[in-house]
């Protein structure tokens, strides 16, 4: 007999907030230090050549083609993964969601009308698009009863985006987190950062979450508490606490990127 | 000389910049806006045009049709939601985004908004699409908020922009802002811009700051007007010294003249 529990035995947020009282005082030194190990490195691959335009690093450089098989790099699997985001941001505002795939799909046209992927949606034959939603419904339900409800006194928001312009404009890092929560004008760290993927947690996953993490020490100059991710293919979780030595790590990742990308121009 | 200062956006910085704002009080005077509203009605045009910091920073190049989408919704929510948190602090921004969205519904319902309206507009939207808006405002009074509250000096939430008419120049100037600090006798104004400053970033905010002082009773320009990109992390202000406000005024001039040519290019 198969037996449905009303709420997952996992909440997110519970783990997420962790101990209150153990939280680490807020690290505003570090990313300076980390801003100049990334101009020294970047010094040491490009030299005193510009490239022709910027090289751009994302969290998606990250993964390393080849050595995952990652089914959320096809076109079905980048939908999946922009509708389930549409449904975070609905569930990140307190909306109730009774039909994933339509409501997500009606939130993703109001923010974008004209895109190659929405178009590939609509372009879809019946059969592929109700193996979509049904795809799409249990991720959904996956994300919704693990996370939970987000409480509105964390300052939940979500598609948080960030730009760090380095080496005078040479090299960009972009990023966008999925759901950020905790406000940096307390004394302790308290900024949590989730990413959320719809495919399982591999190696490229915690490469994500330590860029992540780095970005946003370095756009707002304070370490956050604590970085994580939640797969909603399996419903696990990978959260770790944010210090000097992931983000020296991902500043490394970072910069294996960046080289990689200057050997391809 | 024109200033432009630049620092990373920390609540330490915020507040440097705002103390470290020039101390003496600089304003435009009748004569100032005569000789403005002169250069103006020297750029001919056939229609009532509008000129903002983005025409100055786009150089008066024509930009797509305004649309109100999340986007553009976001900054008119936020900010009136972040108005009634700082009316009433133990407001979640949550609440006060759906409480905001609410009243603009009610507005529409009851026939109180006009076609194209951010209000009409809502009322259009499906439950999920507004949820989605709700989202994108909730972010915009967040960023917004973590800025104000690290804050050391009083603050206000302006209820409307700065909104200039140039006299018989059939021009109107608007100038965003987001954030009001009050010192003394002067004040600071604070404007939140999504994703990085572009090379055109100076001259947008000089912008800015002319037209909130001519928009001034008395014409005082604001000590520094800073801008604030958390999405980059990074702060650039200007001086309201005088220097700065004829840059921004000539800023303003060049770009009707830019728009006025582009316009009589698509004629021909």
């Amino acid at each position: 007999m198969t037996l449905l529990l009303p709420s997952s035995p996992l909440n997110v947020v519970d783990a997420l907030r962790g101990d209150r009282a153990a939280r680490p005082a807020a690290d505003v030194t570090s990313a300076s230090g980390l801003r100049a190990q990334l101009e020294d490195g970047i010094y040491e691959i490009l030299g005193k050549s510009n490239p022709a335009s910027p090289l751009i690093v994302r969290a998606s450089s990250l993964r390393q083609p080849g050595t995952t098989s990652d089914p959320s790099f096809s076109a079905i699997g980048r939908i999946r993964g922009v509708l389930i985001n549409q449904l975070l941001r609905l569930h990140c505002v307190g909306e109730r969601v009774d039909h994933a795939f339509e409501e997500a799909v009606d939130a993703w046209r109001v923010e974008d009308d004209v895109n190659d992927l929405l178009k590939r949606l609509e372009q879809m034959d019946d059969d592929e698009r109700a193996r979509l939603a049904t795809d799409v419904t249990a991720h959904s339900v996956t994300l919704l009863r693990s996370l939970g409800p987000l409480p509105s006194q964390w300052m939940p928001r979500s598609t948080v985006r960030a730009t760090q312009r380095l080496a005078a404009g040479n090299v960009v890092l972009r990023d966008v987190i999925d759901l950020m929560m905790g406000m940096n004008n307390a004394h302790s760290a308290c900024v949590v950062l989730l990413d959320v993927t719809t495919s399982p947690l591999d190696e490229a996953a915690e490469r994500t979450m330590r860029y992540h993490a780095l970005v946003e020490t370095l756009r707002t100059s304070i370490v956050p508490l604590r970085t994580s991710a939640f797969s909603t293919a399996t419903g696990d979780l990978w959260s770790t606490a944010v210090d000097h030595e992931l983000l020296t790590r991902s500043c490394d990742e970072v910069l294996e990127v960046i080289d990689q990308l200057w050997k391809r121009q | 000389m024109n200033t432009l200062l630049h620092r990373r956006h920390t609540a330490e910085h915020l507040n440097e910049l705002i103390e470290s704002a020039p101390q003496g009080l600089v304003a435009l005077n009748d004569d100032h806006r005569r000789s403005l509203s002169a250069r103006f009605r020297g750029v001919a045009s056939s229609e009532h045009r509008r000129v903002d910091a983005w025409s100055v920073e786009r150089a008066g190049q024509p930009s797509t049709p305004f649309r109100w989408g999340p986007n553009t919704a976001r900054r008119t929510i936020g900010n009136a939601a972040l108005r009634r948190v700082a009316a009433k602090p133990e407001l979640l921004i949550s609440d006060a985004v759906r409480f905001e969205t609410d009243d603009l519904l009610l507005r529409a319902v009851s026939g109180s908004s006009r076609a194209g309206s951010l209000g009409y507009w809502l009322s259009c939207l499906s439950h999920p699409a507004l949820g989605l808006v709700s989202a994108e405002a909730m972010n915009w009074a967040t960023q917004l908020m973590e800025a104000a509250q690290g804050l050391i000096l009083p603050w206000l939430i302006p209820a409307s922009d700065a909104y200039y008419d140039v006299a018989t120049a059939r021009t109107t100037l608007r100038g965003r802002r987001d954030l009001i600090v009050e010192r003394d006798q002067s004040r600071i104004i604070i404007r939140l811009r999504a994703g990085a400053p572009g090379k055109s970033a100076g001259p947008g905010l000089r912008s800015d700051m002319t037209i909130d002082a001519l928009a001034h009773v008395d014409g005082i320009a604001p000590a520094r007007f800073i801008g604030l990109w958390p999405e980059a992390g990074v702060l650039l202000s200007v001086d309201g010294t005088m220097s700065d406000l004829r840059a921004g005024a000539r800023d303003l001039v060049r770009t009707a003249v830019v728009q006025r040519r582009t316009r009589l290019a698509i004629a021909a």
